[in-house]
């Protein structure tokens, strides 16, 4: 089962690695879905070792929300409009992941002095999780198109739910519902946003919003 | 059902009555009836602790202490403020043609929801529904701040969503490395995240797991604050939302902000001492003051000068609570009520000012305002004197209890630099007021012509806000004053 958890948590991080190096939207987007299924994979699999049961309901929670409803409402959104390719990034492709290999690092490192980041299992998810993190925010800063910046956001809300298994064996049940059913609305008003920017400006790139100064 | 539910369940049948389409005259009774409700509701609950009843409901999931009560207070005083000012600001719009019946039954929907949201933060006992509450308090404002629909709105409304969102999840990770660091001895019920079981057993929690959630609670919900490095969604999107919405933001998800940072706050003084999150507040919030200085004079509109005036107090207020003496988080809980009672009329004023020019940039609305529409136009100058600290105000007797405070303190400089800042921002303030106020009037009318000034709804309201500003500033209610120091005796641990 630790081993389980283990390849599911390198899965994560793997996919989170090709989410930096992709520029086809609707890759990122599956790429996101599969990142949520692994990371529900996790959740069922630390409820069977820890014996929590209350754990499979937020990990059917994670696999029915997050790696199928918010995929398939950002496949939709990105049909609407009709804009499919991420343009050429602030930083290329190479550098970026590059400078993503240096945040694993560090996240790795930080996750050791956690209470529960030193020993076994606990410390690769903890590891994964804050490398995650610190990708999605990289993500965040050198991505100019909308939908990838909600992606980076996800990921980032998908490494906390990861700290969360990893470091608790996760929240209890009554606020993880809550928080998903806060995530499902807030990435239902991102897309109501993105298709608002896109009428407005025919175009979905963040760059342009820039008359605010000052 | 307990007062503290019928408090919460007020605003948000406000809320479901604000979508139903009605006519006009209905629908604003009906919201500022509602919000009406929602203060006396809170007035009471209030004055049910005061009286010694602990109200607390859900397994002490919700619970009403000394700081939950100044804040529940005077986010709902906010709220029915807002509430109020709206019905004359939607008029306005409605005569231009603005505001369609779908637009008011949105707006009509999305204020009461947002006083339910932040009513929420300021009882919840759960740090879970806690950050929960914080979200609701940012979803429901990205549509405020879109209500325009104009370009900039839809900019400023994508950064707030962005940003706020970025802080959400850094103030979640916060709540989840706060749970961690427990190792087991919270339970593993929704009692394991109860604020009050955190700081029972506070010793016992794993120091530097609690550090970094605390380091990541701080930053995210001082990003929702408005705290400097983090302030940068504020301008934008204050220029955007309609100012009743915008005083929501500036004081309703100010103080509930603030509250949230505070809680983090105490929980990490019972488990580290007070020098680490404190050291943490005051860093930020001095940097907050000092950012706003320039910004305030390089202004070139009159609701982001509004926003920046909003860092610095928020700055001053974490600045109050990271000194640490008791007479400073005092000056600093008097300043959130004190400005609390002073911000709207500042909203008001200059967004009746910006609604007559059809703008609230400087250019746009051209100086020498006091031509055009004196009333608002001498409305805002009094917002400016109280809203930079002049005395005989209350929020120059809150600035200077931190200032005595503080130089009484181990951070003589961190103090001294703070009083710099406040001399500057008093300089920048008045600068920009002076030249847009006082200006000779061009000698060619803004185009454009800006309306003519009347007496109207929002006019009364703005009129109420200045005597409530004014008033307060000689007569605090004394059951007010009892709030304040029952917050206070909440900071310094004594419950």
């Amino acid at each position: 089962m630790n081993d389980l958890v283990i390849l599911c948590a390198a899965g994560m991080l793997l996919t989170a690695y090709l989410m930096v190096g992709q520029k086809a939207l609707f890759v990122a987007i599956r790429l996101y879905g599969l990142q949520s299924i692994l990371l529900g994979v996790v959740a069922a699999a630390t409820a069977f070792t820890d014996h929590r049961p209350h754990l499979l309901e937020s990990a059917a929670l994670t696999i029915g929300l997050k790696g199928v409803l918010i995929p398939w409402f950002l496949m939709r959104t990105i049909d609407r409009i009709g804009i499919h390719r991420e343009i050429e990034p602030f930083v290329n492709t190479p550098s970026s992941l590059l400078i993503c290999l240096g945040l694993t690092v560090v996240g790795y490192r930080v996750s050791t002095g956690l209470a529960a980041g030193g020993e076994g299992a606990a410390h690769h998810v903890i590891g994964v999780s804050l490398s995650m993190l610190l990708m999605g925010l990289f993500l965040m800063v050198t991505r100019r198109k909308a939908v990838t910046q909600i992606l980076a956001l996800l990921t980032i809300e998908n490494a906390v739910f990861l700290v969360a298994v990893g470091a608790t064996s996760g929240m209890p049940l009554v606020v993880e519902l809550g928080i998903s059913f806060d995530v499902i609305v807030a990435v239902l008003v991102l897309g109501i946003l993105v298709r608002r920017i896109v009428d407005r400006f025919e175009s979905m790139d963040v760059s342009r919003l820039s008359k605010l100064k000052g | 059902v307990t007062p503290l539910l019928w408090t919460l369940l007020a605003p948000l049948v406000t809320a479901l009555l604000g979508v139903l389409p009605a006519p006009r005259w209905i629908k604003e009774a009906g919201l500022v009836g509602g919000l009406a409700v929602t203060l006396v509701l809170s007035i009471g609950t209030a004055g049910g602790f005061l009286a010694g009843s602990t109200a607390s409901a859900f397994d002490h999931a919700l619970r009403v202490d000394g700081l939950s009560a100044l804040v529940l207070v005077l986010s709902a005083l906010v709220g029915l403020l807002s509430g109020a000012y709206s019905v004359g600001y939607l008029r306005r719009n409605d005569a231009r043609g603005l505001v369609s019946p779908w637009r008011r039954r949105e707006f009509d929907a999305l204020v009461p929801l947002y006083v339910f949201a932040m009513l929420l933060v300021s009882v919840s006992n759960n740090l879970g529904i806690l950050w929960i509450a914080v979200e609701l308090t940012t979803l429901v404002s990205v549509f405020l701040v879109a209500f325009h629909n104009r370009d900039t709105s839809l900019e400023a409304a994508w950064k707030f969503l962005v940003l706020g969102s970025l802080g959400l999840a850094f103030a979640l990770l916060g709540t989840v490395l706060l749970f961690a660091s427990g190792r087991g001895v919270l339970g593993e019920g929704m009692s394991g995240l109860h604020w009050t079981r955190l700081v029972a057993l506070a010793p016992e929690l794993h120091p530097l797991t609690l550090k970094l959630g605390v380091v990541f609670a701080l930053v995210g919900y001082g990003t929702k604050a408005g705290l400097a490095p983090m302030h940068t969604w504020k301008p934008d999107a204050y220029r955007e939302a309609p100012s009743p919405a915008g005083v929501l933001m500036a004081v309703g998800m100010l103080n509930g902000a603030l509250y949230c940072l505070l809680r983090v706050h105490l929980i990490a003084k019972a488990a580290l001492g007070p020098a680490f999150s404190g050291g943490l507040l005051l860093g930020l919030g001095l940097l907050s003051v000092a950012v706003a200085t320039p910004f305030i004079l390089i202004q070139w509109n009159l609701k982001r000068l509004l926003a920046y005036s909003s860092v610095e107090h928020v700055g001053i207020m974490a600045l109050g609570v990271g000194l640490g003496a008791e007479a400073a988080t005092f000056g600093a809980l008097l300043h959130m009520t004190y400005h609390t009672l002073a911000k709207p009329l500042a909203f008001f004023s200059a967004g009746t000012l910006a609604q007559l020019h059809r703008s609230s940039d400087f250019d746009e609305i051209g100086p020498g305002t006091l031509g055009r529409a004196p009333v608002a136009s001498a409305l805002f100058i009094l917002a400016a004197v109280i809203m930079t600290g002049s005395p005989p105000f209350g929020l120059f007797f809150s600035e200077l209890t931190i200032l005595k405070a503080g130089f009484a303190g181990p951070h003589t400089a961190a103090v001294g630099v703070f009083l710099a800042c406040l001399v500057l921002l008093f300089c920048g303030f008045f600068y920009q007021v002076g030249r847009l106020v006082l200006g000779a009037q061009p000698a060619a009318p803004p185009r454009p012509a800006p309306d003519p000034e009347r007496f109207d709804a929002g006019g009364a309201v703005t009129l109420a806000a200045a005597a409530l500003a004014v008033v307060s500033a000689f007569y605090l209610p004394r059951g007010l004053l009892a709030l304040v120091h029952a917050a206070v005796r909440v900071v310094e641990g004594g419950q």
